[in-house]
């Protein structure tokens, strides 16, 4: 196992490959290959990972945000170690003749080479285009080591549902002091609302629900533990939007309340006043709306990794709404059945 | 009341689409079943739509409601692309469908279809905002929208909009005819024209590319540009539609709506804003700087044709005088080019050829901007090095762009060979883009006009089309003038070579 990474033996490898792709791909018809790039993907992840798993995502996510994609995978303690691999991903669309590659460096380090990543990472990133910090590693997110690394990055996604804390808030509070450093982020259980605010927003472009809206009394929210974190933000989100109408922020007069179904995968959320009840309720891979008794289904496909990427990786400036229900997530306020 | 809705939040979500009712004259037509149908499922599917979101679809046609959702089911299955049915969702949607017979002369029909509207306000929050879309024979579109108003369905508690498909008239005379009946109920802001070629992505690109970037528009002038060349070809005939299409023409029914609305959009000045009167406004200045011809000028800069048999891979293809509905000595142009002139200060002098055929090598739409040569050639060029640079837009089939310049062969000397730079939507965005039905019904239902085309700007296209209908229809033309499965005619080849240019081939 090396113990060094050249980053300019990294960059010709770079070079080497197009020069080989391209002439592998030299078809009869000369239509050859095509490179795309519109950004520099940095992903941070445990070597346990599921690297096929991760692969099929970034395959995935290559087509729409074609990008330098920068795999570091952790080693974790031991022996120091840091070395590189170099290859190509293609994919030829359907219907066309030519294949289009984006270019993947796989990077491994053990923690006693983490210092070393940020002089590695610099060189390679593509000029003149973002720089997207994915870190997947929970165990990486709490070290010192991480905030290096994530100066370097126009954006930092993190998943707060994934990052092994008992506690969510504790979570929420690392994703938010992330951003208090002025770097940009993004956090993937909040990605995972998105439909949902969506559905909600919907309900209130009609007047007269609108006109009902300062009359909401009550907000309550039913969750598996998986959606925990997710709820939390909605919660928060839904009292927000309830205190910028000018109605009764239900939560901060106690009749909020999160309800922990341990085992289910479940999420619902119900708001509540006179004349309208609004209810948006998950069932398999549809979403009901309920607004006055009146039901509509539409599908909702589980939210895949791949989803919300997709649409984080498409959002490269601040996130206003998202940010300021952030920092009040970040306080303990809201009432929860836990 | 809040004004504002608290919980939008425009980063990540889809525009705000309000409640509605979409009242589809001619509900049991091709177009209903084949374009609008699919593309308002597929909004559904997408979770485009409004939750009290319906269907009114009027036809002559007795029906029952259930009989209609089973018809447009079968619509949907049979014509949606890239979209499966979904049971939940369909059922869901399908609810929204209503249907009402009766003849559009018929008061009648207005007095059922009004209390429909009525009770679909009280059942699913419409608001009493409906969208009426006129997918009828276009001689229906004003006694649909006189009928509508004589029933007191052009205003309501809600918004009330009129979309209606192309042709807009005839001619000027017609057109202005059209607008004046449609104004008796509708204000020209709540009409909306529909040009399905504005509704594709690509021309919608054009706009992304011209005007979002910095490179690219000091070189949009008569300075660097030589000349533009605007392909809608289809390889396809008339297809059943022979005793329609006689009467109309390839000018008629590609140059004077889509391609001229392209060419605005390629040849317009920079709106100030992206707001729809404003790039409304832009496209309508540059359709009224074209120059009419003279019949002198007709003769010079225009050339049509019809196709003739052929045998195109193996298989016979009849000529458009044997296709069936077909006036054996029908005088219609099937392929029209045009040498069009916009008299401007950008753009003076800088011919824009449009072409567009049926029965052509193969089905593509493009638009071709060719720039000057280099003004000295230092180097050693044959021929073909000596290509121009081209900047090529695709709209159909591959949506994208190529750019097109001289590079140097590797290797010892200075040999130059053009070569492509190329960005492909479909390829380069793995997401699906939405059909232009989808777009169009979504901007009228949002009330965003501006992929819509406006009453000046039908005008001035009639304007500048009228004077060749009427030099081409006093010519009587030696047709057939070209084989199905090739270019077209020689002369249009003429045309271009009197000005030292050739058509691209695509």
């Amino acid at each position: 196992m090396g113990a060094t990474v050249a980053p300019e033996t990294v960059l010709k490898q770079l070079a080497e490959l197009w020069v080989s792709t391209g002439k592998e791909e030299q078809g009869e018809d000369g239509t050859g290959v095509l490179r795309a790039c519109t950004m520099t993907l940095v992903v941070l992840a445990e070597e346990s990972d599921d690297a096929q798993s991760l692969g099929e995502t970034l395959a995935a996510l290559m087509p729409e945000h074609p990008a330098r994609a920068i795999v570091i995978r952790l080693r974790g303690a031991g022996e120091r170690a840091l070395t590189e691999r170099v290859y190509s991903q293609c994919w030829m669309p359907f219907g066309q003749r030519r294949q289009i590659c984006c270019e993947q460096v796989e990077l491994t380090a053990s923690d006693a080479a983490l210092g070393d990543l940020p002089s590695v990472v610099l060189p390679l990133a593509v000029p003149d285009l973002p720089l997207i910090l994915w870190c997947r590693s929970a165990r990486l997110a709490g070290m010192a080591e991480f905030w290096p690394l994530a100066a370097m990055a126009h954006k930092v996604i993190v998943d707060s549902a994934a990052m092994g804390d008992s506690l969510p808030r504790t979570a929420l509070e690392r994703v938010a002091e992330t951003n208090r450093r002025g770097i940009l982020v993004g956090d993937l259980s909040w990605t995972r609302l998105t439909r949902w605010r969506e559905m909600l927003a919907q309900v209130f472009e009609n007047q007269e629900n609108l006109a009902r809206l300062a009359k909401i009394s009550s907000v309550e929210l039913e969750c598996g533990s998986r959606f925990y974190v997710s709820a939390l933000y909605l919660g928060i989100w839904v009292n927000n939007c309830l205190a910028d109408a000018g109605g009764r922020t239900a939560a901060r007069r106690g009749e909020g309340r999160i309800t922990l179904d341990e085992s289910g995968v479940s999420l619902r959320v119900r708001l509540a006043g006179e004349g309208l009840t609004v209810e948006l309720a998950r069932q398999g891979d549809r979403m009901i709306a309920t607004v006055n008794g009146v039901s509509q289904c539409t599908n909702l496909p589980p939210p895949s990794e791949y989803l919300l990427m997709r649409e984080e990786l498409g959002i490269v400036r601040r996130d206003p709404v998202f940010e300021k229900t952030l920092a009040s997530a970040a306080r303990p306020a809201y009432p929860t059945g836990k | 009341m809040p004004s504002e809705n608290p919980f939008q939040d425009p980063l990540r979500f889809e525009r705000r689409v309000p409640e509605c009712v979409v009242v589809i004259f001619g509900a049991n037509g091709d177009l209903t079943k084949r374009k609008l149908m699919p593309a308002l499922y597929r909004l559904a599917y997408d979770r485009r739509l409004a939750a009290g979101f319906a269907v009114v679809g009027i036809s002559r046609t007795p029906m029952t409601d259930d009989a209609f959702r089973e018809k447009m089911r079968e619509a949907v299955q049979q014509f949606s692309e890239a979209t499966t049915l979904d049971e939940e969702v369909w059922k869901a949607f399908a609810d929204g469908l209503f249907y009402v017979a009766g003849d559009i002369g018929d008061p009648e029909l207005y007095r059922k279809a009004g209390q429909r509207l009525a009770e679909i306000e009280t059942y699913h929050h419409t608001g009493g905002n409906v969208l009426f879309y006129l997918s009828t024979q276009p001689s229906q579109y004003a006694r649909a929208a006189l009928g509508i108003g004589a029933a007191g369905l052009g205003t309501g508690n809600g918004w009330r909009r009129l979309v209606v498909e192309k042709p807009f008239g005839h001619n000027l005379a017609s057109a202005r005819e059209l607008s004046g009946e449609l104004h008796k109920v509708f204000d020209e802001s709540d009409v909306y024209r529909i040009d399905h070629y504005l509704g594709k992505e690509t021309v919608q690109n054009i706009l992304a590319f011209r005007f979002g970037n910095g490179i690219f528009e000091p070189l949009w002038n008569r300075r660097y540009v030589n000349s533009v060349q605007i392909t809608g070809a289809e390889s396809i005939g008339v297809e059943g539609r022979g005793a329609y299409y006689q009467e109309a023409g390839a000018l008629d029914d590609m140059i004077q709506n889509h391609l001229l609305q392209v060419m605005a959009t390629i040849a317009m000045e920079p709106s100030a804003s992206f707001r729809a009167p404003s790039v409304r406004d832009e496209r309508s200045k540059l359709l009224r700087s074209i120059r009419p011809m003279t019949p002198d000028e007709v003769r010079q800069n225009t050339v049509s044709g019809q196709y003739g048999p052929a045998r195109i891979g193996g298989q016979d293809v009849p000529g458009f005088r044997q296709e069936p509905g077909v006036n054996p000595q029908a005088q219609t142009n099937t392929y029209a080019a045009v040498a069009f002139f916009v008299e401007n200060w950008r753009w003076a002098g800088v011919p824009f050829y449009v072409r567009t055929g049926k029965r052509l090598p193969k089905r593509v739409t493009e638009i071709a901007i060719h720039f000057n040569p280099a003004p000295l050639h230092i180097f050693d060029q044959d021929g073909a090095a000596s290509a121009p640079n081209l900047l090529i837009v695709r709209i159909q089939p591959e949506e994208g762009i190529s750019l097109k310049f001289l590079s140097k062969r590797p290797g010892a000397g200075m040999t130059l060979r053009p070569v492509s730079m190329d960005f492909n939507y479909g390829s380069s965005f793995g997401e699906r883009s939405p059909s232009a039905y989808e777009t169009l019904l979504l901007d009228a239902i949002i009330g965003d006009a501006t992929l819509y085309t406006r009453q000046d700007m039908v005008e001035a296209s009639w304007a500048v089309v009228e004077p060749i209908q009427n030099m081409w229809r006093e010519t009587k033309c030696e047709f057939p003038n070209y084989a199905a499965g090739t270019w077209g005619p020689a002369a249009a080849d003429e045309m271009l070579a009197r000005r030292g240019h050739t058509w691209r081939k695509p």
